[in-house]
């Protein structure tokens, strides 16, 4: 398809979410402990390197979403995987060690096959 | 003498003309369209359009409840949709908590409320940096957060995208909501700056 100057205010204005409508039962729960797994692939991923391994806590879910990981390999023949994203709850302490802020924290968007139950 | 950063400009811009000709050759995009989009995000699309989002949610307590609950709705409310937009999350600012939006591992950003990021928002240092010592990246930018209020970073690696709600500057009481608008900054919807009134030590 030709993108054309007449279709860019449509396009931007309706996006493309990556919101999967599908239905995929959730790993978790809000108030689960869990640790992000220590992953460290050589293809696509969302997992930030400082959280892995550390352990922190799902404040919110914010439901199935593609899973990036997968969806970057598409064309590869790698199946999509969709899956829950959830917002998890990290001290500072936790990831930085003893010299980080007492009481600052971090939140990161991570989807169920980053975590294992802590 | 030329140094390399000199040169790096050139690089990038003869990368990006070659990569529009082979685009339009291959037939999937019409040059007016890249112009379009380049026009799109130029002129139309930026924080102005976040600064209206802020300043409604400080007159309008029903606004900012909806803006809380499902942020990309009431952001629609006011035609503010689309790329990079798609699913929005607004975090507010409070008495005790300082929020803070980074993407470490690339550039993500709103671009329906904020228009294409900033270059030293997509810069390895600010990424990096503003996990580890959020403090010290604030105080860079001229804000210092007392000890006894939490800093919160979020990093937005997934598909989620974040705007900060920053703090009604005290004095404004007075002020309607384009007036208020006015005085609402691109990094005070980032958490790298407050919102201030005009004249205000910094």
């Amino acid at each position: 398809m030709l993108l054309t100057a007449e279709i860019v205010p449509g396009l931007v204005a309706q996006g493309a979410s990556a919101r999967a409508h599908v239905d995929v039962p959730p790993k978790f729960k809000v108030g689960d402990k869990v640790r992000a797994r220590n992953l460290n692939p050589t293809s696509h991923t969302r997992l930030p390197g400082y959280v892995r391994g550390r352990e922190g806590v799902i404040e919110f879910d914010y439901g199935v979403f593609e899973f990036p990981d997968t969806h970057a390999r598409v064309f590869e023949g790698v199946p999509e995987k969709p899956q829950h994203c959830y917002r998890v709850r990290f001290t500072a302490r936790e990831v930085w060690g003893p010299t980080a802020h007492p009481v600052d924290t971090l939140r990161v968007d991570l989807f169920d096959d980053y975590l294992d139950p802590a | 003498m030329p140094t390399h950063a000199d040169r790096k400009e050139p690089e990038a811009a003869l990368r990006v003309r070659a990569l529009e000709s082979l685009l339009a050759e291959k037939g999937l995009i019409d040059p007016k369209a890249m112009d379009a989009m380049v026009d799109l995000y130029e002129n139309r699309i930026g924080p102005r359009n976040g600064a209206r989002v802020v300043a409604k949610a400080w007159v309008d307590p029903a606004y900012r409840q909806r803006l809380l609950d499902d942020a990309t709705a009431a952001i629609r409310e006011l035609g503010f949709s689309g790329l990079q937009g798609e699913d929005m999350v607004v975090v507010e600012n409070t008495d005790s908590v300082h929020n803070m939006i980074v993407c470490t591992l690339c550039s993500c950003y709103p671009w329906p409320t904020l228009g294409l990021p900033p270059v030293w928002y997509k810069s390895a240092p600010y990424r990096a940096r503003v996990v580890a010592d959020p403090r010290g990246v604030l105080h860079e930018f001229g804000v210092d957060v007392p000890d006894d209020k939490e800093v919160r970073v979020w990093d937005t690696t997934a598909e989620l995208r974040y705007l900060v709600l920053p703090q009604r500057p005290a004095g404004t009481e007075h002020m309607d909501e384009a007036q208020l608008a006015a005085l609402v900054t691109r990094d005070s919807m980032i958490g790298t700056g407050v919102v201030r009134t005009n004249g205000a030590p910094a």
